[in-house]
């Protein structure tokens, strides 16, 4: 009932699609074109390090700062050095980007507060161009050794909390922003907002097409994504297969493990003709129950793949890894295949016929439960994808899914429910929406920006921003 | 670990735990069961009114009186923000709605730049002070007729309180649907359409129908926190979904099941963890103690699919009430 486009439409849509993405590009070539002559104009001003690491001690028990410790940094940049202060806390300019190594100086400890964490002394920090004061923090307390490593702990194995750690995020806190700063920051923002918001897409369209077939609010589509996340995982991590073989090799998975649901659970409960209330709560139980496999198969801890942080492509105050580079561009080949398959071939053309109107399409033909299992099989491998990129973007857990699943929700929402263009767009705008709100409001909050902005879209154009208008009241 | 787990498990009947998310649950039976709100942010509504108490006690010193005001309007407040622009649309809408509200709610507390007011990621502490200053129990341990369930003044004390808002919730529900008011908020569920050619203002009874159960749920959130630390991350959308199967487990549509289900639920997790440790002791589970967890988790999830698939009226329900089915 809601989906897409009549058939007449689909030249002009899939001209637009393109147009889309070929401006997408251009905005980031061109804002890369800029953002270097930025860098260039403040490189001749100042002479000033862009990038900084904020060491912070702190005792664990009353988190009050322990102060005169020094610090040492080590890293692409060379050697740094410095002491905290009163407040605890130590701003280590460093001239490059990449990984340092973050070290205080244990014997100069006073025995009363103690010593960090077992494992935390020294700390890898990640900075990236532009990063200012990303904070490296370390607890004191007269329980720990001195020099402690091992024993991980068991603060999070017992009964692990959802969105504990992903949305707190490692990022910057934010610095005073002068002209100059601004651009800095704006390109390098807009470039990974850009490229998350592709990330999303991947998920959203799935779920988008799942929702204009079936009607279904699928509340599990984050597990397909960690699903996808935790195979490449499994077969690049764990296994030693090269990339090119265990990214399609998550998808082919991905695509099994939605035949899979749609096969077991969901089509039978369609033929019993549950509702689309309780279907959505199977959904959500579904949910749960899979977000606890996870961790029951591969442990509540953090898990990377493979991957070289090494800057690949750097443009002015752009730096970007490989597999980001890799990934966007994968990322689009496949969004235009998606688009292709929907507007060229036949089952495409059905998909969009049982989204418009499920009656008139069975009546006139269509096999619509081929049609939903295909569109399941598909959303399960482009969400497979999007959990692989997922894991190469930041890193991967059992929740990883769970965690964005309410921004693939409010992709679709804003892009209209059910369609499947208007899930691209949708989460093209949450990715660069949440990546440039950092510019003005704290790194921690850059979740609830794009969340807030699905409620005013809802409130001022419920049928969101591709949607056909009718009645939603 | 031994037999010492069964009594765990007994415990949890009289758990203040578990009497919050019974309250919590039964404003979401108002919701959902009598009124057909999709209401997905009900661990938001307890989030405000756990902040609002815990705020205005520890950061300003209120007095407790003061501090159960705020808890209340701090509820009013959030239902009306999230009813007047939402509940004109369809019904899919509120639930994405108020499940994003919840989340902004818990991401925003969680802020390092709010944490003067909210304690951050570190939440807030001690927030049960004036609440057990007005105690009038003596100090001391007393156990329950002889049983190993023995705890000290304060414990009894929110149990006490918090079974005492249960138990004035049930009846509140149990008056109100049986009311003019109740039959029109039924009558919304069933078809709305019909309600509004009758010249009932349908917008205004949901309003006051999403401010009655999000207040339960606000009050649900101080029950919560008494017996501890007030922790941003314990009103993840995981919350919500807990309230929807101990909800379903009772009865959607009913006034004492979500007593019943928080019981059953809180009760079968307890044990469920116990059977699983003593397993895992005596070498006949091939797990480690840490994934207990997890499994205690996935059977929820099981469960919750099971029930809503096979006996969607719950334990209590009668299946003419069921209109989502």
């Amino acid at each position: 009932m809601l989906a897409g486009i009549r058939p007449g439409q689909s030249a002009r849509l899939i001209a637009m699609l393109i147009a889309s993405v070929v401006l997408c590009l251009s905005v980031v070539l061109g804002g890369s074109a800029l953002g270097a002559s930025a860098a260039e104009t403040t490189a001749s001003t100042s002479t000033a390090t862009e990038q900084s690491i904020l060491v912070w001690v702190r005792t664990d028990a009353d988190k009050v700062g322990v102060a005169n410790v020094s610090v040492t940094v080590e890293g692409e940049g060379g050697t740094e050095t410095g002491v905290t202060g009163a407040d605890g806390k130590a701003v280590v300019p460093v001239s490059e980007p990449g990984t340092y190594s973050v070290t205080i100086d244990e014997d100069a400890l006073p025995a009363e507060t103690g010593y960090p964490r077992p494992s935390t002394n020294p700390a890898e920090v990640e900075v990236f161009a532009g990063n200012t004061e990303v904070p490296a923090i370390f607890f004191l307390s007269p329980d720990n050794a001195k020099g402690a490593v091992a024993a991980p702990t068991d603060e999070s194995t017992t009964t692990p909390t959802p969105g504990a750690s992903d949305e707190a995020g490692t990022g910057t806190t934010t610095a005073p922003v002068t002209a100059d700063t601004f651009w800095l920051r704006f390109w390098p923002q807009l470039v990974t907002g850009l490229i998350f918001g592709l990330l999303i897409a991947l998920a959203a369209i799935g779920a988008s097409l799942i929702y204009g077939t079936t009607g279904l609010n699928n509340f599990a589509h984050g597990e397909l994504v960690t699903f996808g996340a935790l195979m490449a995982y499994l077969f690049s991590g764990i296994i030693g297969l090269p990339a090119i073989i265990a990214i399609p090799a998550a998808m082919i998975l991905g695509g099994l493990f939605g035949w899979a649901q749609d096969a077991g659970i969901w089509r039978p409960l369609r033929k019993r003709g549950l509702g689309l209330i309780p279907m959505m709560i199977v959904t959500i139980g579904l949910s749960l129950a899979l977000r606890y496999v996870f961790v029951l198969l591969f442990g509540p801890d953090r898990l990377t793949l493979p991957n070289s942080t090494k800057p690949f492509l750097v443009i002015g105050s752009v730096s970007l890894k490989f597999t980001d580079v890799a990934g966007a561009v994968i990322a689009i080949v496949v969004i235009l295949g998606v688009a292709l398959v929907l507007t060229k071939t036949k089952i495409g053309k059905a998909m969009r016929a049982v989204s418009d109107n499920r009656a008139l399409a069975s009546a006139s033909g269509i096999n619509v439960e081929r049609v939903i299992r295909v569109v399941w099989v598909g959303s399960g491998a482009l969400a497979a994808l999007a959990g692989v990129y997922v894991g190469y973007y930041q890193s991967l857990r059992w929740d990883t899914g769970a965690s964005i699943l309410l921004l693939i929700f409010a992709a679709i929402t804003l892009g209209g429910l059910g369609s499947a263009y208007g899930a691209l767009v949708g989460a093209v705008i949450i990715g660069l929406i949440m990546n440039l709100s950092t510019l003005w409001i704290p790194e921690n909050l850059k979740f609830v920006a794009p969340l807030v902005l699905m409620i005013i879209i809802l409130l001022v154009r419920p049928q969101g921003i591709l949607g056909r208008k009718e009645r939603v009241g | 670990m031994n037999g010492n787990f069964i009594w765990l498990a007994i415990g949890q009947i009289f758990d203040p735990t578990v009497a919050a998310y019974a309250l919590a649950t039964i404003g979401l039976v108002i919701h959902f069961g009598f009124t057909g709100l999709l209401n997905f942010g009900q661990a938001g509504f307890m989030a405000v009114g756990g902040y609002a108490f815990a705020i205005t006690s520890v950061i300003y010193d209120w007095p407790l009186w003061g501090s159960f005001l705020a808890a209340i309007v701090a509820a009013t407040v959030f239902a009306l923000i999230l009813g007047i622009p939402t509940l004109r649309l369809r019904a899919d809408y509120l639930s994405i709605v108020t499940i994003a509200a919840a989340e902004i709610i818990r991401l925003s507390v969680k802020t390092p730049e709010f944490s003067d007011v909210t304690g951050g990621s570190e939440g807030i502490n001690g927030a049960a002070r004036a609440f057990n200053d007005v105690n009038p129990l003596p100090d001391g341990r007393f156990g329950l007729m002889g049983t190993p369930l023995v705890y000290n003044q304060d414990q009894w004390w929110i149990r006490i309180v918090g079974w005492g808002l249960v138990a004035l919730a049930c009846l509140l529900v149990f008056l109100l649907m049986r009311s003019p008011w109740g039959r029109v908020i039924m009558g919304i569920r069933e078809d709305e359409d019909a309600v509004r050619s009758l010249g009932k203002n349908v917008f205004s009874y949901k309003i006051q129908a999403l401010i009655l159960g999000g207040v339960l749920g606000g009050l649900a959130g101080v029950v919560f926190i008494l017996p501890r630390s007030l922790q941003p991350d314990n009103y993840g959308t995981q919350l919500t979904f807990f309230l929807y199967t101990i909800m379903l487990l009772g009865g959607a549509a009913t006034v004492f099941g979500p007593v019943v289900g928080s019981i059953i639920f809180w009760v079968t997790l307890s044990l469920t963890d116990g059977l699983l440790s003593l397993g895992i002791e005596a070498g006949v589970l091939p797990l480690t103690t840490t994934q207990t967890g997890p499994i205690r988790f996935i059977v929820v999830g099981v469960a919750l699919m099971l029930l809503v698939i096979f006996r969607p009226q719950g334990i209590f329900g009668k299946k003419k009430d069921l209109h989502f089915a």
